[in-house]
């Protein structure tokens, strides 16, 4: 990795980082150091503290980090650096949230054998970041179970699709669906078969869970996911730094904005790129009206979950004028499109501020008549309150993030704690309650409309004059950088290496990633009928990709359809 | 009073909220980003547009003698990036999207561009308006070197360049 800049000073020449306010990061470096030559380097620079160590001492250090409180595992990004120092290279994100403080622990695994010992039995949360470096990139985690999570079970063995030598052409050329020995067992030439399913009933995404029901109650459930996994990882490396944006905002069909201003701050981060205040202003603003609509139409979906239409008519009637406030102010409804890298492309004027402001007064009118009439409905308030619990102590260990942990009583916020954008210019409140319930989760999501409608008032009142993007920034290769955003759904993280003209490796970890293990500890005991509300307490968000892959079985050639031949032959392209 | 009662008012003060959609005007904004439009008199075929295209909806492909600049607007995420990178202004963002349409060819716009070809070895390798574009910015570039191709003007120079050592 090249490095040494002047900005990276090492921990123990830095003066001002050995403030008081650090002190928890301070005795944290100080007690991995004590691993004396197993660790390589210690470097600081905004808020980041990136510490190379050998792959031996990791569980060592992670169970010491374990005694600690107030730190959890953030992400976890596997890369392959091979053409640059021949090693896989792995980056533990641990954040310290009182301190405002990301910990990467960097491990480097030689090419010739690239395994290091799991820390899954030290920290549940790390579970699936270790399945899916293995599936990527062919990573061994030991003394573990290592089975297929987000590969297809018929993808071919050997084949790990984040190594640099695959291009996207010969990835697809890889992939041989099992259909076509299904089929042939089967004798069916002549059949069609028609998936249904798995689709969440209330969410229209691709999900499943299996429940084990003895009489009314769960007694325990398995998730199956990533069945519609689309390689966006992949798709970043070989896009341009100014097109990615788009490319993340296509992340989340409901709260893509998070995932564009995220990975602009974090290759931001990486090349230190000062961004004007007007432009963190305007994405302040543009989150928080997200944040809006989000809860808005959650708690749409919860109230119709629970047979109680007429408050999810009214939660989208009051959402609609939210809806027609962002394309006011971005040129969209949805995936807004107006993050680039140093900045936004839509600026806002003293005609769209008084519009948004006649906007928030309606909606804040609107909907606490709407809250109050709607949790005193009593099949409503029946049904939300202790059901689907979830404790502190699993939220912790499970390093939950967002309205899920913040209705358990872990108050985690990444506005907050890791503050970006225009939040350390404003004061706003973090709702938590401790119930740990559906009623709890929904509550926060109430508060937190009420929270943003307050932010929005001091932002738009706030905004500073200047330029609305950087004139020119210029990219510079394998710099670290991380970007973190709180979604309406909770944290999401990016974590990039820089590339001369193309992200080198691009890390997306969307808070359904952290929140989804919840699920089976929430339904445990639960009646069957409360299920799909628990479920959707966490807000899910799921990939929602629709692809034609036609199967010749006589052949055993597959071939997928581009959307152009099948908008004009429809059915035909296929036969 | 049973309190969930009180949506009745509510509902009847509100009324019907959505619209006689399509016979009254639809309710886009200003702001509105919708399809593009290019304007093939200012449009030189430089191909700026289509690099930055996150989608892939512009693109610029050579047929025989034409250069060919495609809009599909089946694939077109509407971000407007190409007409803020657009050097001749050419391309502008209407707030057209009732584009939905039972032909998919419908959903192409081509520009057709007469491109240059290199006068040594004959290859087809600018549009001509973006090559009389550049001669006119740059006055000194002698026409010669102006008609050949990216390879056959490197080779030239090369021989020039050997010409003159010797």
């Amino acid at each position: 990795m090249v490095s040494s800049e002047s900005a990276m000073n090492d921990i123990n020449n830095n003066e001002t980082f050995m403030t008081p306010s650090t002190s928890l990061v301070r005795d944290i470096v100080l007690k991995i150091r004590s691993f004396k030559d197993r660790v390589f380097g210690v470097e600081q620079k905004d808020g980041i503290v990136r510490i190379k160590i050998h792959r031996d001492v990791l569980p060592n250090i992670v169970q010491m980090l374990a005694t600690l409180k107030g730190i959890y595992l953030r992400t976890m990004m596997a890369s392959d650096e091979r053409d640059l120092e021949g090693v896989y290279r792995l980056y533990y994100v641990f954040g310290v949230d009182k301190e405002h403080t990301n910990i990467v622990l960097e491990a480097s695994l030689p090419q010739e054998d690239p395994s290091i010992s799991t820390i899954v039995d030290i920290n549940r949360a790390v579970d699936w970041y270790e399945l899916e470096a293995h599936d990527m990139l062919g990573i061994e985690f030991l003394n573990r179970e290592l089975y297929r999570l987000v590969l297809p079970e018929d993808w071919p063995e050997k084949i790990y699709p984040l190594r640099k030598e695959y291009n996207i052409s010969d990835l697809i050329k890889f992939y041989r669906p099992k259909a076509i020995e299904y089929a042939k067992e089967i004798g069916a030439e002549n059949i069609v078969t028609i998936p249904i399913g798995p689709y969440h009933p209330a969410l229209h995404e691709p999900e499943f869970f299996e429940l084990y029901i003895r009489g009314e109650k769960v007694v325990d459930a398995r998730y199956v996911g990533f069945m519609v996994h689309r390689g966006i990882e992949k798709l970043g490396e070989g896009m341009k730094y100014d097109q990615v944006p788009f490319l993340a905002e296509r992340i989340c069909g409901i709260c893509g904005f998070v995932h564009s201003s995220s990975y602009c701050q974090a290759v931001e981060n990486a090349l230190n790129i000062d961004v004007p205040e007007r432009a963190l202003f305007i994405r302040s603003i543009i989150l928080e009206i997200e944040r809006i609509h989000s809860h808005l139409l959650w708690v749409g979906v919860a109230l119709h979950l629970l047979g109680y239409d007429t408050g999810f008519m009214h939660s989208w009637r009051i959402r609609e004028k939210v809806m027609i406030l962002a394309e006011l102010l971005t040129g969209s409804r949805k995936t807004y499109g107006i993050n680039i890298v140093g900045g936004v492309r839509r600026d806002i004027d003293s005609d769209k501020i008084s519009k948004a402001l006649d906007v928030l007064k309606y909606v804040e009118k609107e909907f606490k008549q709407l809250v109050d009439i709607s949790i005193s409905v009593p099949q409503v308030n029946a049904r939300l309150r202790g059901t689907g619990i979830l404790p502190l102590g699993e939220a912790i260990a499970l390093s939950l993030v967002g309205p899920t942990a913040r209705g358990s009583g872990l108050d985690r916020d990444v506005r907050r704690d890791y503050p970006y954008a225009a939040y350390r210019y404003i004061s706003f409140k973090v709702p938590t309650y401790s119930e740990g319930d559906n009623l709890a989760r929904t509550l926060v999501r109430v508060d937190e409309v009420f929270e943003s409608i307050n932010m929005l008032y001091q932002l738009l009142d706030k905004v500073p004059p200047g330029s609305i993007s950087v004139e020119s920034w210029e990219p510079e290769p394998y710099k670290l950088g991380i970007g973190s955003v709180e979604a309406p759904r909770g944290e999401v993280i990016h974590v990039i290496l820089t590339g001369s003209y193309s992200p080198y490796r691009w890390r997306v970890r969307a808070p359904t990633y952290q929140n989804l293990p919840a699920i089976p500890i929430m339904l445990r005991n639960a009646d069957l009928a409360d299920a799909p509300l628990t479920i959707a307490s966490i807000d899910p968000c799921f990939s929602c990709t629709d692809r034609a892959i036609v199967v010749n079985i006589d052949r055993g050639s597959i071939k997928t359809i581009p959307i152009e031949i099948l908008s004009l032959k429809g059915l035909k392209a296929i036969r | 009073m049973v309190k969930f009662l009180k949506i009745l008012p509510i509902a009847t003060k509100t009324g019907t909220v959505t619209i006689k959609y399509p016979y009254q005007e639809p309710l886009v904004t200003e702001s509105f980003r919708g399809a593009i439009e290019v304007d093939p008199a200012k449009c030189v075929g430089c191909g700026a547009c289509t690099r930055i295209c996150p989608p892939k909806a512009l693109t610029l492909t050579l047929e025989g003698n034409t250069m060919i600049l495609k809009y599909f607007v089946g694939r077109c995420i509407f971000c407007g990036m190409c007409a803020d990178t657009c050097p001749e202004k050419a391309i502008s963002v209407t707030k057209e999207f009732e584009l939905a349409t039972g032909n998919v060819f419908d959903l192409y716009t081509d520009i057709e561009h007469e491109v240059k070809t290199c006068s040594i070895c004959g290859k087809s390798f600018i549009s001509k308006k973006l090559g009389d574009k550049v001669a006119s910015k740059v006055s000194d570039i002698p026409s010669e070197t102006m008609d050949l191709c990216p390879d056959c003007r490197r080779k030239e120079a090369l021989k020039r360049f050997i010409g003159a050592l010797e």
